[in-house]
């Protein structure tokens, strides 16, 4: 493809938690979701915009600490980087922890693409003391300096002049050159390097790579297909072992790290004793050892009490008229198929709006906000101890507490996890996680009917649960977790307009994605119903419905359903039943309810989560997923079922 | 020469190695980690738990598990020098 004929790529790309998203945010639109934790743009996202009458193609690729990845998502972005030529880098920096930042800085010059480099959370900056001296960074660099506070909006249309311009010029900034040794070890090896070699961005870069690279499947391939380079590299490489008296890729790292350094203290200077950030005592209360935890508690004490006290009464307001509607048009039309047809379709809107959105948009709020203040990765410190029981450590927490929004985007942030041991058992086990449609069958039936106590205890079960099933997958999957390196950034003062942007993001995609499927679904089984199909279903289920789980015959079409979407049970059961939701515990016992809802929350996880899972991490844990669930369903619900009939 | 684990609390302290996999030496470079810097051990850590590392050379602050923080050998900086 040639240059002309298509839109001029822009690449942005930084360490994780520098703002990048959200600077990408503030061009692209509500496009990207942002947070403060540590690799949540796991995916990268494109998106055309028009900026002065020119259409440009910006991707905003998943943060990354340097260009020798270590996790998948870290993958994503080098894949693009590495294959797709951009036609310009905006590499986003943290100005507040500029010294380390460079490294990725210097790494993306020795690519040799057009760049410019922006300096966000520069407020944050000024707060540590820092005094940068752009201009100067920027002649140090060779590539434009721009100042920008994302957060605030500000900067940003200096940083598109600066990158048009660029853009236009097409002009990369020269090559940083290292210590002398170093460099003619790089220079040395890049002569060995035959023309008709597979070159990524110039001969220097891969050089470098190549010194770098850890696979043993890439040293192995080397020697398959280029004996003599092969041999040049390991000369190279034991050069700078003994010179360094390290690993060459530490060498290497080291010679990146003092530029950097260096290049920090020719451009910035550091006021002492400004140095105390307000916000470092709050941080000193909550990592406290006994204080810490006992927040953590009461944030998802909280969590649940906004929730159960916001969700619920709006779903008392709506629900009564919806169901008078739903009496209103079965007198007026009979029991037709164009009732059924209708029913379902209303029905399908009304969970929609009636269930799932009173719970799930004061849920995505709150959880916008402990990301956004940089709580989750010290939730992640918090909880490692316990994770390391269920054979995980404290990065999985962040995908777990994700989990209770939506089992799906969990499911894709367990690319944050460098091995894929963690990330099975991760995924594994987040469909145990009460998301926000079981929360709302959880409430709806065992809060509302039993009392908020109930549903917690509900959820407390579910937890140890969860832990159980953990420790059993660890004592079947025995391969050492390599342990937890997890970055803590610093606090910061939340931003209301992040946190709308990211559920108003979150809100649009579940709107448009899930409540299609939750119509379609109410509209499938009202003609299953119309049909009498489900009296079928409900006999073949029969043994397992009424004899083992002690149920209504009439309530198992409604289980297979929650395969499309968990709340659709609830509205199935209400549905099947014949019942106004009002009216339930008429023909239901206290007993028959838990188990329901036992087995609803366990059960296959729901179609999206299936999907996502066979896609990310594979269709051989998509299906252990499934009957791991299913087992523990039935296991757990038979147990219930005895406990409470005695 | 001591690992990290043994290291007391809030005092500069120098990491003169890391043992251990590829892994975890590549991962501890690029989140800023490096011989030769200056680290501190945060008194908050938790008992048996992770513990809170501040790299007052790159100015981050990582927790490591314990497993990867025993990997990390380091001296105490004497501050009278």
């Amino acid at each position: 493809m040639t240059k002309k004929n298509r839109y001029p790529d822009i690449v942005f790309i930084g360490q994780p938690n520098c703002g990048k998203s959200t600077l990408f945010n503030a061009i692209a639109g509500f496009k990207a979701q942002t947070s403060n934790f540590p690799g949540t743009t796991v995916q990268h996202t494109h998106s055309k915009v028009n900026v002065a009458g020119q259409v440009l193609n910006i991707i905003d690729l998943p943060g990354t600490y340097s260009l020798n990845p270590s996790d998948p998502a870290e993958k994503v972005a080098l894949t693009h980087l590495f294959l797709e030529k951009p036609d310009l880098i905006i590499n986003v920096i943290d100005a507040s922890i500029l010294g380390r930042s460079l490294e990725l800085t210097l790494e993306l010059i020795e690519l040799g693409y057009p760049m410019i480099v922006a300096l966000n959370m520069m407020d944050l900056a000024e707060k540590k003391g820092m005094v940068i001296d752009h201009q100067k960074l920027e002649r140090i660099l060779g590539a434009p300096v721009v100042l920008t506070i994302a957060s605030h909006g500000r900067g940003i249309k200096n940083m598109i002049d600066r990158a048009l311009h660029t853009l236009e010029n097409q002009s990369a900034p020269p090559q940083i050159l290292w210590s002398k040794d170093v460099e003619d070890k790089v220079v040395e090896f890049a002569r060995e390097i035959p023309e008709e070699f597979p070159l990524v961005a110039n001969k220097r870069f891969t050089s470098i790579k190549m010194i770098e690279a850890s696979q043993l499947l890439f040293n192995r391939m080397l020697r398959e297909i280029n004996l003599p380079l092969k041999k040049a590299l390991d000369r190279v490489r034991s050069d700078l072992e003994e010179m360094h008296n390290a690993p060459a890729y530490e060498v290497i790292a080291a010679e990146r790290h003092h530029l950097a350094l260096k290049i920090f203290e020719e451009s910035t200077q550091v006021k002492r004793g400004v140095r105390i950030d307000p916000l470092k005592k709050v941080d000193d209360i909550i990592m406290h050892p006994v204080l810490g935890y006992f927040i953590l508690i009461l944030i998802f004490l909280g969590f649940f009490f906004v929730i159960f006290k916001v969700g619920s009464p709006i779903e008392e307001l709506l629900l009564d008229p919806l169901s008078n509607f739903r009496y209103y048009l079965s007198t007026h039309l009979g029991l037709s198929l164009y009732f059924y047809l209708l029913d379902g379709f209303l029905q399908g809107v009304a969970g929609g709006i009636a269930i799932v959105l009173p719970y799930f948009i004061p849920l995505l709020f709150l959880m916008s906000l402990l990301e956004d203040v940089g709580y989750l990765a010290r939730a992640g410190f918090l909880m490692d101890t316990f994770m390391h029981r269920i054979g995980l450590h404290g990065k999985s927490v962040s995908p777990f507490i994700l989990g209770f929004g939506c089992n799906v985007p969990a499911i894709v942030s367990t690319r944050i996890l460098e091995s894929r041991r963690d990330r099975i058992i991760t995924s594994l086990l987040i469909p145990f996680i009460p998301c926000s449609a079981r929360t709302t069958v959880i409430l709806a039936l065992v809060a509302f009917y039993l009392g908020p106590i109930w549903a917690l205890g509900f959820y407390v079960f579910n937890i140890l649960l969860l832990g159980v099933i953990g420790r059993l997958i660890t004592l079947f999957y025995k391969v050492p977790s390599p342990g937890l390196i997890l970055e803590i950034p610093s606090l910061k003062v939340p931003s209301l307009i992040n946190i709308l942007r990211k559920t108003y993001f979150q809100l649009r995609s579940f709107v448009s994605f899930a409540w299609p499927i939750l119509i379609a679904g109410s509209v499938f089984l009202g003609i299953i119903q119309f049909l009498n199909l489900d009296r079928i279903i409900n006999l073949v289920l029969s043994p397992l419905v009424a004899g083992g789980l002690g149920l209504p015959q009439e309530v198992g079409v409604t289980l297979v359903f929650g395969f499309l979407r968990k709340e659709l049970s609830l509205i199935m059961m209400l549905q099947a039943l014949g019942v106004r939701y009002q009216d339930l515990m008429t023909i239901i016992s206290k007993e028959q309810l838990i188990v329901f809802t036992v087995f609803i929350s366990f059960f296959v996880p729901c179609l999206s989560t299936v999907a996502i899972l066979w896609k990310e991490i594979g269709k051989r844990v998509a299906l252990i997923s499934v009957a791991l669930n299913t087992g523990v369903a039935v296991t757990v619900s038979l147990i219930v079922r005895l406990v409470l009939h005695f | 020469m001591i690992s990290l684990m043994d290291a007391p609390p809030d005092t500069p302290l120098r990491v003169i190695a890391f043992h251990g996999g590829h892994g975890v030496r590549r991962r501890l470079l690029a989140l800023g980690f490096h011989k030769d810097d200056v680290i501190e051990l945060d008194s908050r850590s938790i008992l048996g738990g992770p513990v809170l590392v501040r790299d007052l050379t790159s100015d981050t602050s990582v927790a490591l598990g314990r497993g990867v923080a025993q990997k990390i050998m380091v001296e105490i900086i004497d501050q009278k020098k």
